[in-house]
């Protein structure tokens, strides 16, 4: 099962959409590539992905999020690289936002639309969040 | 469930874990052994079956205990099931009084790193991926022991060595996961 997956938006929900299903696929033998452009980028930026924004009205999930015990983002991007879930970030989106790869998670590689595309053209499941 | 190889305890921990947890703890089993996965995450009760469809394993139950819910699987691949193999087999117990009488040859098929950390004494280590290549360090008078960790490596060694014509092997089972004897 090879899963190609584009995350383009930059809140908590965001992150744990993309995350869940990349790791549940690396655990299910899956080949997992995820693409992160635009404010996608948040979601592996050191700093920024230990505090992204919940949508806004709705920050009262917070309470449910530590009552169910679901991993921080911090450890899901973790589990995903440990799980060979491969991270590619958008050049074109870290040239308009002055953003270099160093910023980014350990193993996060840089490429653009073309590279995404190549991966994905035979991909079994592509998603966009 | 009898013959629970390893049980797995996942209880609080919400999705992706289970999965992730699960896929972690059966890489360490051999085929046909079997693991229990104990959660509280009521989305497990479709996705451990779901998970296990798609990575050739066989699910085999789901026993509810109030809010804990146990699942079984059994990791699949080739199996090594006593009734499939002809390979003659001997307790922990039965092994440890024959090597009290005298010298015995016994071959520890696990890892490098699983034999540092203790093995039977006088065993000698040929992990499981090497057995067809240094089959002339194993005697072919006499009898031969074989052990691993449960029983499943053990009896995969004994069936490649077979399958060259060996016919004096013995497997040690469960094994090193269950050993009360002496430890070098």
């Amino acid at each position: 099962m090879k899963v190609a997956i584009i995350a383009s938006n930059g809140g908590l929900f965001d992150a744990y959409k993309v995350f869940n299903i990349a790791t549940a696929a690396a655990a299910t033998d899956g080949e997992v590539e995820i693409f992160f452009t635009f404010e996608g980028l948040n979601l592996i930026h050191k700093e920024g992905l230990k505090q992204l924004p919940m949508p806004e009205g709705k920050e009262h999930f917070a309470e449910g999020f530590a009552n169910a015990n679901v991993p921080s983002i911090e450890e899901l991007v973790g589990m995903s690289q440990e799980m060979g879930v491969k991270f590619i970030a958008c050049q074109m989106t870290m040239d308009v936002m002055g953003l270099k790869k160093e910023d980014f998670a350990d193993g996060t590689e840089v490429g653009g639309a073309v590279t995404f595309l190549g991966y994905a053209k035979d991909a079994d499941i592509t998603l966009t969040f | 469930m009898e013959n629970v190889t390893k049980t797995l305890d996942a209880k609080g921990l919400g999705c992706p874990m289970p999965v992730v947890r699960t896929k972690k703890a059966i890489e360490e089993l051999s085929a046909g052994e079997i693991l229990e996965v104990v959660v509280t995450d009521r989305g497990s009760i479709a996705d451990i079956p779901m998970w296990a469809k798609n990575t050739g394993h066989e699910y085999l139950e789901l026993v509810e205990e109030g809010d804990v819910l146990k699942h079984y699987v059994r990791k699949g691949g080739k199996t090594t099931d006593k009734e499939e193999t002809p390979v003659k087999t001997i307790t922990n117990e039965e092994y440890l009084e024959i090597a009290d009488k005298g010298p015995v040859t016994l071959i520890d098929v696990r890892e490098p790193d699983e034999f540092a950390a203790g093995h039977a004494p006088g065993a000698k280590n040929i992990p499981l991926g090497q057995i067809d290549k240094r089959m002339d360090e194993i005697p072919e008078e006499g009898d031969v022991y074989i052990m691993c960790r449960s029983g499943g490596r053990a009896g995969m060694a004994c069936d490649t060595l077979e399958t060259f014509g060996r016919k004096n092997l013995i497997r040690v089972a469960p094994g090193m996961g269950d050993w009360n004897g002496p430890i070098e």
